[in-house]
């Protein structure tokens, strides 16, 4: 299997960009990403575009959406596929341009995840992102992905005694790095006090579905994120002079049963486990190589789930890291040093390149000030799909 | 909710499935069963179609929320939903009745109009007191 290095990243800010359309917002991360890499001029040596998105067609009526890309920043004749894996899209496409480059077919894609989920309100937002659960039997309920977390969330706290006030403490952590982000969407510290201790901590942080509270959530936003995968044995590589090259070292997926109710352990998170063993096994490497992470924390209660299903702590053990401030900026293990899905927002459809942006980021000691791992070798990132019924992911690290 | 015996209809029910083969229960209905690989046959054309088994009664409550956020087509200040395991040891999720509920209280669902669409309702799982 060839070597698949990342040799150029791009982003856009994530928040509000309703007044941009879809397709343009994806064009600028993947123009910064042409820059970053170097090859502004010489764009059409990209051999793929894969592109990441979930609600194009149901929020903001447009498909052929790779098309339109692949058109708007000028990369045609390149090939040009939309990859939809509801929101792990954006760590499934760079798996498939992963997988076309280390089999060979091409040499060079360019990965662009991107959604616009503010164009509707929040009532439709949340009804379109629901529609990845069971038709029959949970969406026409009414049920959805806030509510499956309020229940996981009230299984594990009965089971392992979590408090809110540890979920309150990922919530200051992620901020804290988000703060310091200047893509997050959320960019202001917050404090227990305000969201749990205060006399209005209540108020402010109101519950979203019980027990999980606004502040258990990450916001709705809109932005993009690009990466450019090169093959190490390529010719193309002497374009990429710019920016030390960041190696794709392991990537794997695996999947859940579709229903929730249909897991004999509702609390186990095969997929993230399997995902994650599957990563480690390709890269040769263990969850204590791990300089830091980026986990999926849709809901505060998934980073620490997840952060024991890859095998960074005992099964219940999580809390008590983040009581112990283990996995902050300066901690033994940073997670989601970019502000996490709570701080710096979730694009559906961007969320796993974005997160791969930051590994990259990070392995190439370029984060901001005062949220730069130290010396980080390699870096795990974790693209949750469904309620964990389709989970990637990846390892980047420094090339040796 | 419609009185469906005024029309001579009876209530809507929730099935669960029986594979013809091993007569393993699954619920809803897979296209393969699980245990003995049997192929179910929606149409009834190619293969038999399975037998339904209506799914009630008495069940216990293993997970359960309140949800304010709530999507479009949900007009009230929140809802309660449940994940429940059934004697037969089938599960489902569905609506909680109950305002405040313990986990692992004894529940019997029953069936009732979870969601109303123009020009139709949708039945689901209703969990109650039991």
């Amino acid at each position: 299997m060839r070597k698949v290095a990342i040799v150029g990243i791009g982003h856009t800010v994530f928040g509000n960009l309703s007044e941009f359309d879809l397709v343009d917002v994806m064009s600028f991360a993947s123009a910064n990403a042409l820059e970053d890499a170097g090859i502004l001029k010489d764009r059409k040596i990209i051999d793929q575009l894969f592109v990441a998105n979930m609600g194009g067609g149901i929020i903001n009526h447009q498909t052929g959406i790779a098309s339109a890309l692949v058109s708007r920043i000028d990369l045609e004749p390149a090939m040009a596929e939309l990859v939809e894996n509801g929101p792990a899209s954006g760590a499934s496409a760079i798996k498939c341009g992963f997988a076309a480059i280390a089999s060979g077919m091409v040499d060079t894609v360019m990965v662009t995840g991107g959604e616009l989920m503010r164009t509707v309100t929040g009532w439709k937002g949340t009804d379109f992102v629901a529609t990845l659960l069971h038709p029959e039997v949970e969406y026409n309920y009414g049920l959805t992905l806030p509510a499956f977390a309020g229940i996981f969330t009230r299984m594990y706290m009965e089971r392992y005694g979590l408090t809110e006030r540890d979920l309150a403490l990922v919530a200051v952590k992620d901020h804290e790095n988000g703060a310091r982000n200047p893509y997050a969407h959320v960019q202001i510290p917050v404090t227990v006090e305000a969201i749990h201790e205060g006399e209005n901590a209540h108020v402010i942080n109101n519950y979203v579905a019980e027990p999980v509270r606004l502040y258990g959530t990450c916001p709705v936003s809109d932005g993009a994120a690009s990466l450019i995968l090169c093959a190490m044995d390529s010719p193309k590589m002497k374009y990429f002079t710019k920016k030390e090259p960041v190696l794709i070292s392991g990537i794997g997926s695996a999947t859940d049963t579709h229903c929730v109710h249909h897991r004999k352990d509702p609390l186990d998170l095969k997929a993230v486990h399997l995902g994650a063993e599957r990563a480690y096994k390709m890269a040769g490497l263990k969850p204590e190589d791990m300089s830091f992470a980026e986990l999926h924390d849709a809901f505060v209660i998934l980073e620490l789930a997840i952060s024991e299903e890859v095998g960074f702590f005992q099964k219940g053990k999580a809390q008590e890291a983040v009581r112990e401030g283990v996995t902050r900026i300066d901690g033994r293990l940073p997670i989601n040093t970019s502000g996490g899905l709570k701080a710096k927002g979730h694009p559906v459809g961007a969320t796993g390149v974005s997160q791969v942006y930051e590994l990259v980021k990070q392995l190439r000691g370029e984060a901001e000030e005062g949220r730069q791992v130290k010396n980080p070798k390699h870096g795990l990132a974790v693209n949750f799909g469904g309620f964990g019924n389709n989970v990637v992911a990846t390892i980047c690290s420094k090339e040796a | 909710m419609l009185d469906f015996s005024v029309y001579g209809q009876e209530q809507q029910e929730v099935y669960a499935y029986k594979c013809p083969e091993c007569g393993t229960l699954d619920y809803p209905a897979p296209m393969i069963c699980k245990v003995c690989s049997a192929r179910r046959d929606p149409s009834g054309v190619i293969f038999s179609a399975w037998e339904q088994v209506p799914l009630s009664g008495k069940c216990k409550l293993l997970g359960w929320t309140r949800v304010y956020a709530l999507p479009e087509g949900f007009d009230v200040k929140y809802l309660l939903f449940a994940v429940v395991e059934f004697e037969n040891g089938l599960r489902a999720s569905g609506r909680l009745l109950v305002d405040d509920p313990q986990t692992g209280m004894e529940l019997t669902a029953k069936v009732g109009v979870v969601k109303e669409k123009v020009g139709e309702d949708v039945y689901g799982f209703m969990f109650d007191r039991v």
